[in-house]
C-alpha cells in the first residue's frame, strides 16, 4: 500500500550546494513527523519544497496518490505555518482566518461559521476583531494555525511554529498543537531544531544532517538507540567514546566500531567507597574525580574525569548528591551492555 | 509597558535647536511675505496682503501652479504604474537583481541636472521623437529624476512587511498572485507608497534647473515663475514662495491623511 505522503529521491542544489540530497520520507495519514537538525541540514528547504514555494532539482512529491511535483503552491492543498506567522496585518484575526475560503469562494456565512470553530478550537473566539499588532506572540501563532486549518488542507506543515516564543508558552503550545492534530487527524510534518520538542511532539523523528535523513523512528528509539556520532552528539548529552576510551572504561570490546555513545543516565555514580553493582555482575566500577557539577532543574549533570576520559553523568535531583562537588573522589558504575556502538557517518 | 526614559535639558535643547533651524527661515519668508516695510527693526514697521494680491490677480501664477500641478501628477503616477509591479516582481521573484537595479536607480543622483538636461535636448530635438521643448520630454526626465526615491521607498515598504513571506502565505491559501498581491501586500504598503509618491510629488513640484532648460518659458512651471518674477520684488517672491509651501502642506496632509483612512486598523 502506497504512503499518504510520498516523498522519493529529493534533491536540491543552491549555489552549488547541495542543501537536499537524494531524500526519501514517507508518511501515514494523521501522523506528525518532524524533522530535526541543526540549522542549514536543508529541513526548512524539504518542507518549502514540499509545498511548492522552492523549485525541485530531482525527485517527486505524491499526497494521497497525486502527484504534487510540478503543481503551483495553491494547487496542493497544503497548510503552512511560517516561522513569523506571516499573518496578514491589514486584516483581523476573523479575517486572516476566512481569507483562505474567500479565495476557495465560500459564501459568507459559511466563512464566518467555520471561522468561529477555527478561534474556538485554538480558543480565541474574544479575538476576532483584534488585528495582529493587538495579539501576543502565542496568540499569532494559534491564529496563524487556525488560518491554515480553515482550508482544510490534506497535510499542514510547521516551519519551526514555536521558535520564537518564550520557554513556557513554547511547552503549552506544543501540547496544544498536538491535541489539535491528534483531535483532525491531519498529517503534520513538524520543523524545528529542539530535541525536545521533536521529542515529546511526535509519532516519528527524522534526524536530518547536510540535506540527508540519517536517521529515522519513534521517540524513544531516536533518544535510547542513536546509530551515528553525530545522531548522538544531536539528541542531548551523549557521552561519544572513541574505541580506545571505551576499551580505558569496558576492557575489551567486540566488534569494530571506531565510536561508542553511552547515555548519561545510564552511568551510576556512587561514593568513592561504594562498589555495589546493583546484583548485575556485569557492571564495571571505575573511580574518577568530579570536574564540574551543573544543576539543570530536575536534574544534576556531572562531568567527570575517569582516567583521562571525561564522563556525563545525569543523576535525578533528588537531594542525595549535595556535597559532591568539583575535586571529590568518586565512583561510576557503568553497565557494558549499555554501550552502544555508532556507525561511521555516512556509512 | 516599559517606560520613556526622562528627557534632559540637552536633549530638550537639541529638539528647539534642530526647529529653530528649520523654521526660522520659513518663519523669516512668511513674515516677509507680510511685511510693508522692514528695514531696521527686528520685525516689521508694517504689514500688508499687497503681495498676495498681486499674485492671486495674476493668471500667470495660476497657469504655473496648474503647469506644476498636472506636469507633477501625471510623472508621479507614471512612476507609480511602472515601479510598483517593477519592485514588486524584483522583490519577490528576482531578489538576486536587486544589487544590478539599485546601481541602476541611482544613476540620476551620478548626472548632473544641467548636463541631462543638455543631454535630452540633443536627443530629442532631432530624429524619431521629436519632443523637445514639449510636456513629454519634462514627464520622461521627471520619471527618471524620481526613480530612487520611488524604488527605495516602495522597497523598503515590502520588506518592512515581509512582502514574499505574505505572498507565499496567501498563495497556500488558494490565492493567485495578482489577487495576492492586491488583498494582502498592497494594502500592507500602502502607508510607504503614499510617502514615496508625496516625496517624489515634492521633488518635482521644487525642480527648476531640468523644467526650466527642457521647457523654459513654454510650460512655465511654479519654479519658472517664481523665477520670472524674483527680479521684480523680494515680498512678492516670499509670498509666492509660502503659498508653494502651503500648497503642498495641504496636499500633503490630505494624502497622508487618506493613506491612513484606507490602512485603518494595521499599525499600533
Amino acid at each position: 500500500m502506497s504512503a499518504y505522503l510520498d516523498l522519493r529521491h529529493i534533491s536540491k542544489t543552491y549555489a552549488q550546494t547541495r542543501v537536499l540530497d537524494d531524500v526519501n520520507l514517507q508518511a501515514a495519514e494523521g501522523e506528525l513527523v518532524t524533522l530535526l537538525g541543526p540549522s542549514g541540514c536543508g529541513k526548512s528547504t524539504l518542507l518549502r519544497c514540499i509545498a511548492g514555494l522552492a523549485d525541485l532539482d530531482g525527485g517527486t512529491i505524491t499526497l494521497r496518490q497525486k502527484d504534487l511535483t510540478k503543481l503551483p503552491p495553491r494547487a496542493r492543498e497544503v497548510g503552512m505555518v511560517f516561522q513569523s506567522y506571516a499573518l496578514f496585518p491589514n486584516m483581523t484575526a476573523g479575517e486572516n482566518i476566512e481569507y483562505g475560503l474567500r479565495m476557495s469562494g465560500r459564501s459568507k456565512g459559511e466563512r464566518a461559521k467555520r471561522a468561529e470553530a477555527l478561534l474556538a478550537l485554538v480558543d480565541l473566539e474574544a479575538k476576532r476583531d483584534a488585528y495582529p499588532h493587538q495579539l501576543s506572540g502565542g496568540q499569532q501563532q494559534r491564529i496563524a494555525l487556525a488560518r491554515s486549518l480553515a482550508v482544510e488542507p490534506k497535510l499542514l506543515l510547521l516551519d519551526e511554529p514555536l521558535s520564537a516564543l518564550d520557554a513556557q508558552i513554547r511547552k503549552n503550545l506544543r501540547t496544544e498543537i498536538r491535541d489539535i492534530q491528534k483531535r483532525l487527524n491531519m498529517t503534520t510534518l513538524f520543523v524545528t531544531h529542539d530535541q525536545e520538542e521533536a521529542l515529546t511532539m511526535s509519532d516519528r523523528v527524522c534526524i536530518m544532517n547536510r540535506g540527508k535523513i540519517v536517521q529515522q523512528g519513534d521517540p524513544e528509539t531516536i533518544y535510547t538507540r542513536p546509530e551515528t556520532e553525530f545522531v548522538a552528539r544531536f539528541m542531548g548529552s551523549y557521552n561519544v567514546l572513541s574505541r580506545r576510551d571505551a576499551q580505558q572504561l569496558f576492557g575489551r570490546i567486540d566488534g569494530s566500531a571506531d565510536s561508542f555513545a553511552l547515555r548519561p543516565e545510564s552511568v551510576k555514580l556512587l561514593e568513592a567507597d561504594d562498589d555495589r553493582i546493583d546484583g548485575n555482575p556485569e557492571r564495571k566500577v571505575v573511580d574518577g574525580t568530579v570536574h564540574a557539577v551543573s544543576i539543570l532543574g530536575t536534574i544534576v549533570r556531572y562531568a567527570i574525569d575517569v582516567s583521562g576520559v571525561r564522563l556525563t553523568v545525569d543523576r535525578l535531583n533528588d537531594g542525595k548528591f549535595i556535597g559532591m562537588n568539583a575535586g571529590r573522589s568518586v565512583r561510576l558504575s557503568v553497565d557494558p551492555a549499555q554501550l552502544l556502538s555508532l556507525e561511521r557517518e555516512g556509512a | 509597558m516599559t517606560e520613556k526614559p526622562r528627557a534632559g535639558w540637552g536633549h530638550v535643547s537639541l529638539q528647539v535647536l534642530l526647529l529653530v533651524y528649520l523654521l526660522l527661515p520659513l518663519a523669516a519668508t512668511g513674515l516677509y511675505a507680510f511685511a510693508k516695510n522692514w528695514q531696521n527693526t527686528v520685525l516689521p514697521k508694517q504689514w500688508t496682503l499687497e503681495w498676495f494680491n498681486a499674485m492671486f490677480t495674476d493668471m500667470r501664477f495660476f497657469t504655473a501652479l496648474w503647469n506644476s500641478f498636472y506636469l507633477c501628477a501625471i510623472s508621479v503616477a507614471l512612476s507609480l504604474v511602472v515601479m510598483l509591479p517593477a519592485v514588486f516582481v524584483l522583490t519577490v521573484y528576482f531578489p538576486k537583481w536587486e544589487s544590478f537595479m539599485k546601481g541602476i536607480v541611482v544613476l540620476p543622483y551620478a548626472v548632473p541636472g544641467v548636463v541631462a538636461a543638455v543631454g535630452l535636448i540633443r536627443t530629442y530635438s532631432s530624429g524619431p521623437i521629436e519632443i523637445a521643448g514639449t510636456a513629454y520630454i519634462l514627464i520622461g526626465a521627471y520619471f527618471v529624476a524620481v526613480l530612487p526615491y520611488m524604488y527605495q521607498g516602495i522597497r523598503n515598504s515590502m520588506l518592512t512587511v515581509s512582502a514574499p513571506e505574505l505572498m507565499q502565505a496567501a498563495e497556500l491559501l488558494g490565492a493567485k498572485p495578482i489577487k495576492a498581491f492586491l488583498t494582502v501586500v498592497f494594502p500592507n504598503i500602502l502607508p510607504g507608497v503614499m510617502i514615496s509618491t508625496l516625496l517624489s510629488f515634492s521633488v518635482l513640484f521644487g525642480e527648476f534647473v531640468l523644467t526650466n532648460m527642457l521647457v523654459g518659458a513654454h510650460i512655465p512651471t511654479i519654479q519658472v515663475y517664481l523665477y520670472q518674477r524674483s527680479g521684480e520684488s523680494g515680498h512678492l517672491s516670499s509670498a509666492i514662495g509660502i503659498t508653494y509651501f502651503v500648497f503642498i502642506l495641504l496636499l500633503s496632509m490630505v494624502l497622508l491623511k487618506l493613506g491612513r483612512r484606507l490602512n485603518r486598523g494595521t499599525r499600533p
